[in-house]
């Protein structure tokens, strides 16, 4: 059922009791040494370097950047798309999941690996393939290149399985007396849905949707090819910050990074804040 | 009568969960539906409640035939064993639930939230989620959501099943008082006969999918009506050609007692307040048992190897061996 | 179990028109474009010219092709090596051992996973290009170029695929507990020896899975690598960037059958992954 190729259930962390864990020896002190500085060099550096390089002109700089029209056009652009197909997806992963979970019918496990091929396939191959059903030369004579459309199914395409695969597991866990105690107060199928089941999913939804907000937001590889980069028009921000580099600006690039580097950090807080509060209910 | 139950039988592929039950429960008693686990007794409760649909014969609740009624239209309550409380709402919002379906004013909700919440003293607790309360403070707020809509008939499905020995004796005493203040119809199912002894006015007592006995604590208790109810009421021994208690037997050590067996004490174990001998009975493969008081036994004088010669008391409870119904 | 419950058998029209949404969603969205994507990877290119297999396999050999799959291997191999250590070790540290920081660790693990891979790129350019690196010009000096060539390529990959082995390794670590890894201590076993005996062979499966997924994220990364890379034919360029390249050089029939060969990776993942799950609850 829950074969997920990344699974979008939040990040693993350890819990909260100390006690009963190892001092550092020196060895494990070594260790902890060594994977702190390739740690480091790898991924703490590097990100250091984009928020200074974002930073070295100042915030007016900064500022300036963000704020020059094209820039904007293309982060709204990012925002409200990515809000958009965060909204269909809080929605129609949710539907997906329950059919998953509730229905029962010839294929439902074809339909369930089905949920992971977004993410297994490489981005760009994710837009080449909508490009062969919905491109140039499209059999069904829709062409979706340089529009807007297209970057919307793009971005649904490859969020897929975020709420899909969160709501999941916790709709299979879901308590049947629970459902029932309901039915025998009086609720219909319906207002156990809505008063019983969705408030268990929230929190579920709310994790795969900032999951998938944030993949939405910083989205490249399969915007590449479908997106035509026309500023104003179907200019994303990562394609921006391409757009950037090309241009050997390093400043502007570094202060649209810096941006989507805050929505990964709030994603990260938001996740984080969801289980513990998921954890608190019981 | 509150619930008529008439021929339900009940299958599950080849398994037989119920067999032509028929059974009619009067308004306002506390029935208790005993048996062991797997035997079909929490199938009828569902099949009462509507959550599980017979697959012959008919529910009648209040007079309303509520064979085919969904659950949701047979106004009963119904309390699971695990609670099935609503985790996301406070102990207050899980109580108005099933007034809020039925649109009720929200003066006459709180009101009734208020009232109820007192008589199962969770008051205090209104604003908790259920996560902050115990097992049995869970067990009373499931209890108070069943009784809110005023239903005709509650029913409680192993309701102390999950809580330890202690709470459990303190909620079954307090369900006993509740049903005397509420008086409302009530059935719950239990394995242990004890809580089926104490609480219940009338005990059904259900096996492999048939009733065995319908009747109070005391006729089940005084005369089972097989082998089955009486094994299942309490502890069982053989002398010579019936069953019965080991404290219905007398025990003398010197013969005289017209018909009285023979035998040999083989061991003696002290519990409290009492002493269970092991008896060797000749001409009777099983050993019996007999249970006596402990000043008995020290006034017989009762050491491993005496021969005792053992008989019913008067009036003992006694089931043939091997017969189904005693004459 | 639960769903033998009828309280959840109970199918109404509602149930069959979830279903059906359902299925067309996922059949236009994703189904569909696959099955175009494998058709035209064996279509003849124009009408009268040779397609079927022994068209891709030839495609498949065009020195460049090989060239780009090779080097996409290499750059695989090394981050899911690179990732593979440092995660089994980082795992091992912030389940089994007590130091300052230890829960911010666990949190900043993450943070790769939700960062735009355009960002990676960028982040590893700041910090080591020759040019306007901030260690660039010490590591030139020291006649060490990252950026630009395969070691970049290397980092890049392993930065997106980092914490994909520690998510799977660190809540079984957390699951089994320190109990039986106390007794072999007490039973005289030394820190190696309790790992080898005792550590690994509980946490065997999630490491291969671990390394099953880092690797499909390997092989199909793109942006992240795309900017550290020179991407030219033959220099630099990725079996990713390849399909970039050719689709919009106008030889999609090249792009296709590597896209192809992509598609069929990330598919064999996704069973090795059921299998790997299978085996493990088994």
């Amino acid at each position: 059922m829950t074969d997920t190729l990344v699974a979008p259930t939040g990040p693993a962390r350890p819990t909260r009791r100390s006690s009963g864990l190892f001092r550092l020896t020196p060895t494990s002190g070594i260790g902890l040494g060594v994977a702190l500085v390739w740690f480091s060099v790898l991924v703490l550096l590097p990100l250091a370097a984009v928020v200074g390089a974002a930073a070295a002109g100042g915030w007016g700089a900064f500022w300036n950047t963000l704020t020059d029209a094209q820039t904007f056009a293309a982060l709204r652009l990012t925002v409200v798309e990515a809000a958009l197909v965060t909204v269909v997806n809080a929605v129609i992963g949710t539907v997906v999941a329950w059919v998953l979970v509730r229905d029962k019918f010839f294929g439902k496990r074809i339909l369930d690996v089905v949920i992971d091929i977004p993410f297994a396939l490489p981005t760009i191959v994710a837009g080449l393939v909508l490009l062969t059903l919905y491109g140039p030369e499209s059999p069904v004579g829709i062409n979706i290149v340089n529009t807007r459309e297209g970057i919307f199914l793009a971005l649904l395409f490859v969020t897929l399985p975020f709420v899909v695969r969160t709501v999941q597991p916790v709709l299979i866990e879901l308590d049947a007396d629970v459902e029932e105690a309901a039915a025998s107060l009086g609720a219909s199928r319906f207002t156990t849905f809505r008063r019983i089941i969705l408030p268990s999913l929230v929190p579920a939804i709310t994790a795969g949707s900032s999951l998938g907000f944030a993949r939405a937001i910083s989205e490249f590889g399969s915007l590449v090819l479908i997106s035509g980069n026309t500023p104003y028009q179907t200019e994303v921000a990562s394609l921006k910050i391409l757009k950037f580099i090309e241009g050997d600006n390093q400043a502007g690039a570094a202060a649209v990074a810096v941006l989507l580097l805050l929505v990964a950090i709030v994603t990260i807080v938001v996740l984080d804040l969801v289980a513990r509060r998921v954890a608190r209910r019981g | 009568m509150s619930i008529e139950v008439r021929g339900v039988g009940k299958r599950y592929g080849d398994f037989v969960a119920l067999d032509d039950i028929n059974v009619s429960l009067p308004t306002g008693q506390l029935t208790a539906l005993l048996g062991p686990s797997g035997g079909g007794k929490s199938t009828l409760l569902r099949i009462i409640a509507g959550l599980e649909t017979a697959d012959s014969g008919s529910v009648e609740i209040e007079g309303v035939d509520a064979t085919k009624l969904p659950p949701q239209k047979r106004n009963v309550g119904f309390v699971f064993q695990h609670y099935a409380v609503f985790k996301h709402m406070t102990v207050a919002k899980n109580v108005a639930f099933g007034l809020e379906i039925r649109k009720r004013p929200k003066a006459e909700v709180k009101a009734k939230v208020a009232e109820l919440l007192e008589l199962v003293h969770l008051s205090q607790f209104a604003h908790r989620l259920p996560s902050q309360l115990s097992g049995g403070q869970r067990q009373r707020l499931a209890l108070a959501r069943a009784l809110a809509v005023e239903p005709s008939v509650l029913l409680l499905d192993e309701p102390f099943g999950a809580l330890d020995a202690k709470v459990r004796k303190e909620l079954r005493d307090w369900l006993r008082r509740l049903h005397d203040d509420v008086h409302v119809t009530t059935v719950f199912v239990t394995h242990d006969q004890e809580e089926a002894l104490e609480v219940a006015d009338e005990i059904v007592v259900i096996n492999e999918g048939r009733i065995e006995q319908i009747g109070s604590p005391d006729q089940l208790y005084d005369e089972p009506a097989n082998d089955f109810v009486m094994g299942f009421l309490g502890a069982v021994t053989q002398l010579g050609p019936v069953r019965l208690r080991p404290h219905d037997i007398e025990v003398a050590v010197q013969p005289g007692v017209p018909g009285a067996a023979a035998g040999v004490v083989q061991r003696a174990l002290r519990v409290g307040f009492e002493v269970r001998l092991t008896v060797d009975v000749e001409g009777q493969a099983e050993p019996a048992l007999v249970v006596l008081s402990r000043a008995h036994a020290r006034a017989l004088d009762l050491e491993l190897g005496s021969r005792v010669w053992l008989s019913p008391t008067t009036g003992a409870t006694s089931v043939p061996l091997l017969g189904e119904v005693s004459a | 179990m639960a769903d033998t419950r009828q309280i959840r058998a109970r199918k109404g029209p509602v149930t069959y028109a979830l279903r059906f949404f359902v299925i067309a969603y996922l059949a236009v969205l994703v189904v569909w474009p696959l099955w175009e994507v494998t058709s035209r990877t064996f279509a003849p290119v124009e009408r009268g010219a040779e397609g079927g297999f022994s068209a891709f396999l030839e495609r498949l050999q065009d020195p460049t092709v090989t060239y780009a799959f090779s080097l996409t291997a290499t750059c695989a191999f090394w981050a899911v090596l690179i990732n593979t250590v440092f995660g089994v070790g980082i795992s091992l540290l912030i389940t089994r051992y007590n130091f300052p920081g230890r829960r911010i660790l666990s949190v900043l693990i993450d943070l790769p996973m939700s960062v735009s891979p355009v960002v990676v790129g960028l982040a590893l350019v700041l910090a080591y290009s020759s040019g306007q690196g901030w260690f660039g010009g010490a590591l030139e000096s020291a006649g060490i170029f990252i950026i630009g060539s395969t070691p970049g390529m290397i980092m890049a990959t392993a930065f997106v695929s980092l914490p994909l082995v520690i998510r799977e390794v660190v809540p079984v670590l957390e699951e089994i507990g320190i109990d039986s890894e106390l007794a072999a201590s007490s039973l005289g076993a030394n820190g190696w020896q309790i790992f080898r005996r005792i550590t690994l062979p509980s946490i065997k499966w999630a490491v291969v899975y671990g390394v099953v997924l880092s690797l499909a994220r390997s092989l199909g990364e793109f942006g992240a690598v795309k900017i550290v890379s020179p991407g030219a034919a033959l220099r630099g360029e990725t079996a990713t960037i390849l399909i970039q390249n050719r689709y919009t050089n106008f030889e999609e029939p090249t792009a296709y059958a590597a896209a192809f060969v992509l598609v069929l990776a990330s598919v064999l993942a996704l069973v090795v992954v059921s299998l790997i799950r299978k085996e493990d609850h088994s």
